[in-house]
């Protein structure tokens, strides 16, 4: 476990210095629209301080933030009243490229952002432009202080998610910039990845006196590595405060589509005062109210559970094969929809050679089960997947779909009973609507009734209101939901999702999530490929661990976070509720604030609790 | 028929085959030049042919070509490209010259132009397998071309892998989403026409979705200084110093010349 980082780094001592960020009685309104956007802010960003910018959808943070490097109003032009100054330069009479050298800005679909060939390319070709004849030193130093030198000659196409958000990272610091903004890095970074963005944004606010400010809807991240936070609402800033003030509103918070995290919530729920911000200080605000109740008389938060715990106490990491000879055991009631036999399968590489991604693989998946597929990036989720689609064939061994081996039918074929849905929405829109993309699969087959399929379907995903909106115009969460419909529309035995709750805030997320569960009815077996440990939590009935082309475990949700060896291993952050129990030394270990609560006392510890949301409403 | 994992001709290989012409990654005597020379290379190869019409030298600055695209390393996917096009054209001629009465010697009037196409496409294969992205782009811009054409070529390379993804994902969803045709037809015509219809109206989407992203990288350009470097002469010659003519270089570029030149005499005692 990795929850021991200091937490509670002091506001900046404000010795007189002037403030890096002032803004004075800002109002913008973008050229066509009849409304202010940004409504009369005022607001004084500290030199090296760390700041959240916090709201919910179009509250204009990211409006805000693009004011202090001169997008707005020099690329952005519009009604600009008021002023923002950056370290004592009035924006409005400087330029983007002046304003840009103290301003970094990251932004949220960092991917494009990146505009030359190779990496150490792209991070000098800030100083080149601006003429900085030490621009070899200073791509160098930018890629040391972010520890990516030996992405130095890659291009930018091989990089992963999280190194890409590195590499953009390291483009902006080359220009020695005052203040970095990074927009929202959890939205298309998996958790683990965002977390390790968010340590390099510590280092550099600590070490370099780099002053951070962030775009955030995951206040899990606020807590931890924030020193001050900005509630905007409606255009303006509702409150700046430091953290643990700001978290001790934590109902003000989730009222502005910002949910607390665990450590708040349980904490505050026995009404811990401050708030704990991060899970050591959580458990031990928990810890002498669990003393009082053994463990041993604790309530099972669900039946499923007695069975898991049972194995855990089993011992050591399953192997590969131990663990398929498990997953056979308690489930075999559970009709096989699809197995793979001694499966193995690779890819040639650019250079030629063949690097093999799934190894020898044996696998059932059973009718009933919820699957999610976790591992760290290149394990093999998503070959496993297109396998099991039939897009591929495996190099050596069998992939049998409803007892169709997937070599003998085309991939076209085989969609009758399989149905995948990408990563990115925006690539299942091959239609100008939402209700033709549902359609085209049952129209396309001439299922008979086809049409009313389509109508149940629609309203199924909640949205008969944008059915004739193209899928590209519809926020993150209608696109998901429009995929979900294009699958169900499919009417597969196995349903086949690659990370369905990435790039989505997490009222979206709980949106999903809920949706998901509701696929048992039409669906026979659903698989889900995930970073998202709260959907592992809250969703799977079974989790397959990949690791270097095995299945490393096959275990229930409890059983892998109540093993630190695996998820460790594995790159897997638990649920923070998990985390917190875990370090409780709870048995069965609950994996959710509602369960962990279950296990707390809710007599006089919690009636000294403040007026707040219980836990449940905050979640 | 059971499906195979196919190395070659697979969706897979051409994506890999463009990359590696793309970033030039098999190596080869070129890439190992400094790229103003090797630019400067290409217009001595490609310049040359127009200024003949004797079969003779043609045939050896032909030959020349097929030197140099050997030394290039030009991948497999290219060079076939390559001759599909050439045999296709040859035989076409042929078959229509022969169909109006024609014979053998409409041929060999007819290689003057085959000759000197394939001569000219020689040479720009070994030159562009050659130049990576970087590289190409520093070379232009040294050259004088304007700056938005040289960072165009740059980030036209950089966005290739990532659109040749997406194209593949998108076809694939395509395949999986459109109902496969029931009676393939006279050698599958009906099969083909749909493959077609699919990758056409695949760009579709990608059009769209390209379109959406762009917007942030015109944005990400104003912040990193493009429009502020375009303007200013000084990030120009930093990013230029490192460009360096050594001797190879100019053994090369010189052994090229002489070639050429004398591939005129030698030419007209062939003829």
């Amino acid at each position: 476990m990795h929850t021991a980082a200091p937490t509670t780094a002091p506001i900046p001592e404000r010795t007189g210095a002037p403030p890096v960020i002032r803004v004075k009685d800002l109002s913008f309104r973008y050229p066509g629209t009849d409304r202010d956007t940004l409504r009369n802010v005022d607001l004084t960003i500290e030199r090296g301080d760390f700041v959240a910018v916090v709201g919910g959808n179009g509250s204009a943070k990211t409006t805000l933030c693009k004011t202090f490097n001169g997008l707005v109003p020099h690329y952005w032009n519009g009604d600009f009243a008021g002023g923002v100054h950056v370290g004592g330069v009035d924006t409005w009479d400087s330029t983007v490229a002046e304003l840009s050298r103290r301003v970094g800005y990251v932004y949220q679909d960092f991917q494009n952002q990146l505009v030359r060939p190779t990496v150490r390319d792209e991070v000098a070709f800030g100083p080149l432009n601006f003429g900085r004849a030490d621009h070899r030193e200073r791509t160098e130093e930018a890629l040391a202080q972010l520890g990516i030198s030996h992405l130095r000659d890659r291009f930018v196409w091989q990089l992963s998610g999280g190194q890409a958000h590195l590499v953009a990272l390291a483009a902006v610091l080359a220009l020695r910039p005052e203040v970095i903004v990074v927009d929202e890095p959890v939205a298309e970074l998996d958790p683990a990845r965002a977390r390790e963005i968010y340590l390099r944004l510590r280092e550099l606010n600590q070490r370099e006196g780099i002053t951070v400010i962030t775009i955030e809807h995951h206040a899990e991240f606020i807590a931890e590595f924030a020193r001050s936070v900005v509630l905007m609402a409606d255009g303006a800033p509702v409150w700046h405060l430091p953290v643990q003030e700001a978290m001790d509103r934590h109902a003000e918070l989730a009222a502005h589509g910002v949910p607390a995290p665990d450590a708040v919530a349980l904490s505050a729920a026995v009404g811990a005062r401050p708030v704990a911000l991060d899970v050591p200080s959580a458990a031990a605000a928990l810890r002498p109210l669990l003393r009082e109740r053994p463990t041993a008389g604790a309530p099972e938060p669900t039946g499923a559970s007695a069975t898991s715990t049972r194995a855990v106490e089993a011992g050591p990491v399953p192997t590969a094969a131990a663990a398929s000879a498990m997953a056979g055991a308690p489930e075999a009631a559970g009709e096989v929809v699809a197995s793979l036999r001694g499966v193995r399968h690779g890819y040639r590489s650019v250079t030629g050679e063949l690097s093999t991604v799934l190894d020898d693989l044996d696998l059932d998946l059973r009718a009933g089960e919820r699957v999610a597929l976790v591992g760290t990036n290149g394990a093999g989720k998503t070959t496993l997947m297109k396998l099991l689609t039939g897009l591929i064939v495996p190099r050596a061994g069998t992939v049998t779909v409803d007892g169709i081996d997937t070599r003998t039918r085309s991939a076209a074929r085989m969609a009758d009973h399989v149905s995948y849905l990408y990563q990115h929405p925006q690539q299942m829109f091959l239609k100008d609507t939402v209700r033709e993309d549902i359609a085209l699969f049952p129209r396309g087959r001439k299922v008979p009734d086809a049409e009313a399929i389509v109508d149940r379907i629609v309203r199924d995903v909640g949205l008969t209101a944008l059915a004739d909106r193209d899928g590209r115009s519809l926020s993150g969460g209608q696109q998901r939901r429009a995929t979900l419909g294009i699958g169900l529309a499919m009417r597969p035995s196995l349903l086949l999702l690659d990370e369905p709750t990435s790039s989505l805030d997490i009222r979206a997320r709980d949106d999903v999530t809920a949706m998901l569960a509701a696929l048992s009815e039409t669906v026979r077996c659903a698989v889900v490929a995930t970073h998202d440990m709260e959907l592992v939590a809250t969703w799977a009935s079974r989790v397959l661990v990949l690791d270097q082309g095995q299945v490393l475990a096959d275990v229930t949700p409890r059983e892998l976070f109540s093993r630190p060896e695996i998820t460790s291993r594995t790159r897997l952050v638990p649920p923070q509720a998990a985390r917190i129990a875990l370090e409780l030394g709870l048995d069965p270990l609950p994996l959710t604030a509602a369960e962990l609560r279950q296990r707390l006392p809710d007599g006089p510890a919690l009636s000294a609790a403040p007026v707040g949301p219980t836990v449940k409403e905050v979640r | 028929m059971a499906r195979k994992t196919h190395d070659v001709l697979s969706v897979d290989w051409i994506r890999l085959e463009l990359l590696r012409t793309a970033y030039s990654t098999r190596g080869g005597l070129f890439s190992r030049l400094d790229p103003r020379i090797v630019l400067a290379w290409y217009l001595v190869m490609a310049i040359a042919p127009w200024l003949t019409h004797d079969t003779g030298v043609l045939l050896v600055l032909f030959a020349l070509g097929v030197v140099s695209v050997v030394l290039a390393r030009v991948g497999p996917l290219v060079l076939g490209l390559f001759l599909i096009g050439l045999l296709g054209n040859v035989i076409g001629l042929f078959a229509a010259s022969f169909l109006f009465g024609g014979n053998l010697d409409t041929l060999v009037a007819l290689a003057e132009l085959n000759l000197k196409l394939g001569a000219v496409s020689m040479a720009s294969m070994a030159a562009f397998v050659s130049l990576d992205p970087e590289k190409l782009s520093d070379a232009l811009l040294w050259f004088r071309a304007p700056e938005l054409l040289a960072f165009g070529v740059s980030y036209g390379y950089r966005m290739l892998p990532i659109l040749v993804d997406e194209y593949v994902t998108v076809f694939e969803g395509q395949r999986l989403r459109h109902a496969p045709v029931e009676r393939p037809g006279l050698l599958g015509w009906r099969v083909v026409r749909q493959w077609c219809v699919l990758a056409v109206t695949a760009f579709y989407p990608i059009m769209l979705n390209t379109a959406k992203n762009v917007r942030t990288t015109v944005e990400a350009l104003e912040t990193r200084g493009f429009t502020y470097g375009a303007s200013n002469p000084a990030g120009r010659s930093l990013r230029l110093a490192y460009l360096r003519v050594s001797a190879t270089d100019l053994a090369v570029l010189a052994a090229t010349v002489v070639l050429v030149v004398a591939a005129f005499p030698l030419g007209g005692l062939l003829g």
